[in-house]
């Protein structure tokens, strides 16, 4: 399988109200002293194509292996597709990238 | 006079005049103005910040420092300060060796320079002699060159002090008052703690483990409520240029004070300070040049974590460390405490000394990065990860000095209250 890229998604307690609604609260993981987060995965083309149509944000090779650095908003839209979707995987990215066309 | 004994055993010094002088003084002057780098190095030079240098480096010093690391009379110094200027601007305004020229600042009087002497330097060479590279893409090689192709040598006396602004005011003191704040406080022992972020509980304990090292074998004084420790951690913010994606200046000032104000740290344990200083990210060289400035602010430890001063990977994760072993014995008058990272352990329960957790498939690290990414998703951390009033700060100072970012934005490059201001010299 192709290796994919996360962006994390950090949990509060809104985001989480909406993950436990849609019957989605496992997708939640813990990642750092009990902050959860859901990780959604971008293929390479897809991480290419974020790093550039959103130059604030970082690939973090150091450390994480994820995208970081996106603007809220974003997240939030990227946030809100998972939820329609029920999914983290990169289906989640094309239609977040379909939706900027 | 032992109390201001600064790096290389000479005296810390101020080089000021007062305002009558300074009106006569620089009456008919030829006028240069300045960046905002020389502007910030001259009132370091003015201040005894760079003790023993009292003003930018001739050539001799200059080639010793990139060829041998020392000053010409063999003090070690590993980062060339130097005052660069176009040829135009020195032929235009017909600057001599000999002259005194004026330095403005916003159009206002900071200091004069001395023309001792007048040279050029290859800056290739200066780049790859510090920093090792002149790939571009490393922020020091870029800024040394975007530097005009004359450089002037000479002492530097201010004539006009800066004026901080708030938030900066309160937390700015020379190395003299600094020394003397730390009489006051009856510290013996102090450890500085470099910073450009907003501290996470990672940065806490990296404090809290070097004031465990600095203070080491040092007695208790006195007995019950009133024990004194007679060591103390010195947060000295670094305040230069920013880059977009760095943390707004005020938000780490403050959000350092926040961690004193929740008393996370004693009052008599812990301060907050800031010093100009436009980083060269010169990894190992840069880790001398902060212990340096350090010892004159009065320090007597300093603590280095990894990867202290760096940037991409152009250095080891612990050459700021290893370093100082290369240092003959005695060159410098303070002591490096180095330390590893500290780490979040699920199964400890709690945020952790690397060098100490055996948990390393379950550890958690910190990452700058996944804690801005936290941040700008305006979610707030768990307690063990930041403290609440650290983060309270943080997202207080984004309303209040960030137009609504914590982090800087080009509208906050572009709008921001200065730092300091050079007032007219009335």
């Amino acid at each position: 399988m192709a290796e994919t890229y996360p962006i994390n998604i950090w949990i509060n307690e809104e985001r989480f109200e909406k993950l436990k609604a849609a019957n989605l609260a496992d997708m939640a993981v813990d990642r750092l002293g009990g902050m959860k987060v859901i990780q959604v995965q971008c293929t390479e083309k897809q991480k290419d194509k974020i790093l550039k149509l959103f130059p604030m944000a970082k690939f973090d090779t150091a450390t994480t292996k994820s995208i970081e650095l996106l603007p809220r908003e974003v997240k939030d839209k990227i946030f809100d597709i998972t939820l329609k979707l029920k999914s983290i995987g990169p289906e989640v990215m094309d239609e977040f990238l379909k939706s900027l066309d | 006079m032992t109390d201001f004994i600064g790096h290389g055993e000479k005296e810390i010094k101020e080089r000021i005049l007062n305002p009558g002088e300074a009106k006569n003084k620089i009456k008919n002057l030829v006028s240069v103005e300045i960046s905002g780098r020389i502007a910030r190095e001259c009132i370091d030079l003015g201040y005894g910040f760079f003790t023993p240098l009292e003003g930018f480096m001739k050539k001799a010093d200059v080639d010793s420092v990139c060829k041998k690391m020392s000053l010409a009379d063999g003090t070690i110094w590993p980062i060339p300060i130097v005052f660069d200027i176009s040829s135009q601007e020195v032929s235009e305004k017909g600057i001599r060796v000999g002259d005194v020229i004026l330095l403005t600042r916003m159009g206002n009087p900071l200091a004069v320079l001395e023309v001792e002497e007048i040279f050029t330097y290859d800056k290739d060479e200066m780049a790859q002699a510090v920093l090792g590279t002149i790939d571009a893409k490393h922020p020091g090689v870029r800024m040394i060159g975007r530097m005009q192709d004359t450089f002037i040598g000479g002492k530097v006396t201010l004539v006009n002090e800066p004026q901080f602004n708030p938030p900066f005011d309160r937390f700015f003191y020379t190395p003299r008052q600094l020394r003397e704040e730390f009489k006051k406080r009856g510290w013996v022992r102090i450890v500085a703690h470099q910073t450009r972020n907003v501290p996470h509980t990672g940065h806490e304990w990296l404090m809290k483990g070097a004031w465990f090292c600095a203070h080491g074998e040092a007695p208790v004084i006195g007995d019950k409520d009133e024990i004194k420790l007679g060591t103390g951690v010195l947060v000295n913010c670094i305040i230069g240029p920013k880059r977009t994606g760095d943390y707004i200046d005020e938000a780490i000032v403050l959000a350092h004070q926040a961690l004193h104000e929740g008393r996370y740290f004693r009052d008599d344990v812990h301060m907050v300070s800031i010093t100009c200083w436009d980083m060269r990210y010169a990894g190992p060289k840069e880790a001398i040049f902060h212990a340096i400035l350090r010892t004159n602010l009065g320090c007597t430890h300093h603590m280095f974590g990894r990867d202290h001063a760096g940037v991409g990977d152009y250095y080891g994760t612990y050459d700021a460390h290893r370093i100082f072993d290369q240092l003959p014995p005695g060159s410098l008058n303070i002591k490096p405490v180095r330390v590893l990272e500290w780490w979040y352990c699920p199964l400890c329960g709690e945020v952790t000394y690397s060098g100490l957790c055996g948990h390393t498939k379950e550890r958690q690290k910190f990452s700058g990065t996944l804690i801005r990414s936290i941040i700008k998703d305006g979610v707030k951390p768990t307690r063990i990860i930041m403290r609440p009033e650290v983060f309270d700060v943080v997202m207080e100072c984004a309303e209040r000095y960030g137009f609504g970012s914590p982090f800087c934005t080009e509208e906050y490059l572009a709008k921001r209250g200065p730092v300091f201001v050079v007032p007219p010299l009335d």
